[in-house]
């Protein structure tokens, strides 16, 4: 403890005044960097809301009147602009379809647009390459097909998933080709992305693909990909779907594949299922029932209304009201003959969700 | 050992702790600052190509409400115009004495409903589930009062049938794309457990019809103070803990949770004093204990506005409150602070926590009655003890005056020029007084948890900048 009476505090006090002069040197720059901050924010976007608005004009006559717009004199476009430029066309051409592509692809050629891409294609700053990738998939620009392919495979999923719809936006069939089966690889990608993604390439041109990545594919992969299934083609679906409840036993698949039932094949198989180990592939059955189930199935609907799984019971008791040959005397009789509290509480709650006392 | 001894040793005990109290808060602005840096520029990069659409998560809105007959239908309807695809909102009536149910009916053409209720977690009896006749996705539940908001929460939490659970105060302006911001923690990363975000003080702005129309700054000195104290709070003492998941506290007022991780940890704590607090602590041990990857995380993003004290007894109240369930909500956890798994939370958050945050206000108020009692006695190296004074004001300003910064880099929520300047004139001015009284608060919160004290819920006077313009 002797140390601490010796020591000198005449060394800390002299900290202590740099100190003071560092701190406030450094909330004057703060304080400086602040307001430069706002100067600079309002005036950048007072220039960009002008900017914009006259660009949306252009753009605007450009997608009705291709020969008007071929004539129109384009407003100028500060290396500031650049960026704005690009996004605003990209909002409008993600918009349009049909002879509107067209006019937009041809005023962005007029406006310098495919050579900014190019340029900012390879820039540092991830937001203007994303911007540069969305916008030579929307030019259908073919020279940069290869590179998209590699950007596929970034790490970054902002990037490979915009790669991924410029190469489709490109060239549909062999962008759905080699996209089609990355997308269980990559789960990354947000699946709303792919949804999209898929849509627009449409159901005959992801189909085929689809159905043999889902096919080849372990049964975590086959689980993943058929939340993408429903953008199919119907039959080449109903015959997928039909494969794997015959085939599979893993859960995570029949409970996919039960999302997907469209029809009335398969039923008995269906009906085996609310017997599953697995209260999600029960819950599943106990729906697609509801929406295909003979009378034969009451039962085995019943049955489920006692379930452990609040889940079971609830869509065994929503089944059992949709069942088209049960009028409400039928449904209120089978309330009555429920002797467990858990069957007739849930049941209690499905008629009063559909109005019936 | 000699008085002189004595105030040689305290000096120290005071010089170690402004060390330590700085050079953390000066750390967590660093990291806050590469935090936001990066955050902003992947939101960037997602709203360039509209990555997230958040289509993906359902999420159940649970907004327990006390006596809330003056604003709960402004703030239903609100909440009911989120920009969300997918959302759920359970209200809950804990047993109110005045009419909040009754208006709730009429509001929305409640009807009695059977819901099959499952009690997963803990709470006072439902009396009555009631289903909007016009909007599907409403519900309210009128329960016994069980004289908490956890446990109202915890009865909407088991009406609850989406996988992510929302628990927002009653009279918190929500922002309209508040959960589109706060579920992206969630789609980024399947471990995230919880997510908080930043909430932001409502007096002063203009509400009407439960949506913020301008965001002003209060008239209220101390609601101004507040501020300030709020973008600290928030800015970078959240955003600096969340990188090394450490963020031991998400805001009562909004956060969002893995309804079956939260389920799990047993649901919000109806004897806790700082119930929000707590849960987090308890979910982080949970996690820990089960040795599961977790993520609980903050988003910078305003998510939601709610009312500040305007009073010195209200603020007292509240700072008493939150320093005893700081508390609590550690002494209830113990087993996170032994635990040698703990990672961060054990090894960093909980230690500043306990020395600067619970512990800390012995050692500010000790300090204070130091130099009084020092001034007198004449034992005061006046030079010395002036320059240590500017130096912790200084650095109180210039972390001030840094989250001032960072909210202009990022939200600048504030727009006007004379909004910014007040800003700095109140990061001064807090520190003669203001600092000194909530430390004063602060030390009795923790006599009253150290004493075992109950605590008692008291009335907080609303101001008048959340009362509807067209009620």
């Amino acid at each position: 403890m002797e140390w601490l009476f010796r020591y000198d505090f005449d060394t800390l006090t002299t900290i202590a005044l740099w100190s003071i002069a560092a701190v406030l040197a450094t909330t004057v720059i703060l304080f400086v960097y602040t307001v430069g901050l706002r100067v600079a924010t309002i005036s950048s976007n007072q220039q960009r809301r002008s900017f914009l608005a006259r660009w949306r004009d252009v753009f605007a006559t450009s997608m009705l009147d291709r020969e008007f717009a071929a004539q129109q004199t384009l407003p100028r476009v500060r290396r500031a602009d650049r960026i704005d430029l690009l996004e605003e066309w990209n909002r409008a051409r993600s918009m349009v379809y049909g002879s509107a592509v067209d006019n937009l692809i041809d005023l962005a050629t007029r406006s310098g647009i495919p050579d900014l891409a190019r340029r900012l294609f390879r820039s540092r700053r991830m937001r203007s390459r994303i911007l540069a990738v969305q916008t030579v998939g929307h030019l259908r620009l073919p020279e940069f097909r290869a590179e998209l392919g590699e950007l596929v495979n970034d790490e970054n999923t902002a990037l490979s998933i915009t790669a991924a719809a410029a190469l489709v936006d490109i060239d549909a069939d062999s962008g759905i080709a080699l996209v089609v089966p990355m997308i269980n690889r990559r789960r990354d990608w947000p699946k709303t992305r792919v949804s999209i993604l898929l849509r627009q390439a449409g159901s005959e041109r992801i189909s085929e693909p689809m159905y043999r990545a889902i096919r080849s594919e372990g049964d975590s992969g086959k689980t993943y990909l058929l939340q993408f299934a429903r953008l199919m083609e119907a039959e080449i679906l109903d015959a997928l779907v039909g494969d794997l409840l015959r085939e599979s036993r893993d859960p995570g698949v029949l409970n996919a594949a039960l999302k997907l039932v469209s029809g009335f094949a398969g039923v008995p198989r269906i009906a085996a299922l609310t017997q599953n180990d697995a209260w999600f592939v029960r819950m599943q059955a106990a729906k697609v029932l509801g929406r295909v189930g003979q009378e034969e199935h009451l039962s085995l609907l019943e049955a489920l209304l006692d379930d452990p799984e609040w889940w079971v019971r609830y869509r065994a008791a929503q089944a059992i009201t949709t069942l088209p040959f049960l009028g409400p005397n039928q449904l209120r009789r089978i309330r009555l003959r429920q002797s467990d509290p858990f069957a007739g509480d849930i049941l209690q709650q499905a008629f009063a969700e559909v109005g019936l006392a | 050992m000699s008085i002189q001894e004595f105030v040689l040793a305290g000096q120290w005990v005071f010089l170690a702790y402004f060390v330590g109290i700085n050079a953390g808060y000066l750390l967590q602005n660093v990291i806050a600052a590469h935090g936001i840096r990066r955050y902003l520029q992947t939101a960037d990069q997602y709203e360039a190509e509209n990555v997230f659409s958040a289509l993906d998560i359902p999420i159940s809105l649970v907004v327990p409400a006390y006596n809330e007959s003056a604003s709960i239908i402004t703030s239903v309807k609100a909440m009911l115009q989120l920009e969300y695809p997918q959302y759920e909102l359970i209200v809950v009536n804990d047993g109110s004495s005045d009419d909040t149910l009754e208006k709730l009916i009429d509001a929305f053409h409640l009807q009695e409903f059977p819901e099959a209720y499952r009690a997963r977690v803990q709470c006072e009896p439902v009396k009555t589930v009631y289903r909007s006749t016009r909007i599907s996705n409403l519900r309210v539940i009128d329960k016994e009062n069980g004289g908490s908001k956890a446990d109202a929460s915890n009865a909407g939490i088991n009406m609850c049938r989406y996988p992510l659970v929302c628990v927002v105060d009653a009279d918190s302006v929500m922002q309209p794309d508040s959960l589109r911001r706060v579920v992206r923690p969630f789609l980024e990363d399947p471990t995230t457990v919880a997510v908080g975000g930043t909430v932001r003080i409502a007096n002063g702005c203009t509400v009407r019809q439960g949506f913020l129309e301008k965001v002003g700054l209060p008239g209220n000195f101390l609601a101004l103070v507040q501020v300030v104290e709020y973008l600290r709070a928030f800015l970078f003492g959240r955003m600096g803990w969340s990188p090394i998941n450490g963020l031991l506290i998400i805001s009562g007022a909004f956060g969002l949770f893995h309804k079956e991780t939260l389920v799990e940890a047993g649901g919000y704590n109806p004897q806790a004093v700082g119930e929000d607090m707590e849960l987090v602590l308890r979910l982080h041990r949970l996690m820990k204990e089960k040795r599961r990857p977790y993520r609980i995380t903050f988003v910078p993003d305003p998510v939601c506005w709610t009312d500040a004290p305007e009073n010195l007894r209200d603020l007292k109240s509240q700072r008493v409150r939150w320093q005893h369930g700081l508390g609590q909500a550690l002494a209830l956890n113990k087993s996170l602070i032994t635990n040698p798994r703990g990672g961060a939370v054990t090894w960093i958050a909980i230690p500043f926590y306990m020395i600067f945050e619970l512990f800390g206000p012995i050692v500010e108020v000790a300090g204070y009655v130091f130099i009084i009692v020092s001034a007198f006695m004449g034992w005061l190296a006046w030079p010395e003890a002036l320059i240590f004074l500017g130096l912790a004001i200084g650095l109180g300003v210039m972390l001030s005056t840094s989250a001032i910064m960072l909210e202009e880099l990022s939200f600048h929520m504030y727009p006007r020029f004379k909004q910014l300047v007040l800003l700095y004139l109140i990061a001064i001015v807090e520190n003669f007084g203001f600092r000194q009284l909530t430390a004063i608060w602060r030390f009795q919160g923790l006599v009253r948890w150290l004493s075992g004290s109950e605590h008692k819920w008291e009335t907080i006077t609303r101001s008048t900048s959340l009362a509807d313009e067209s009620q």
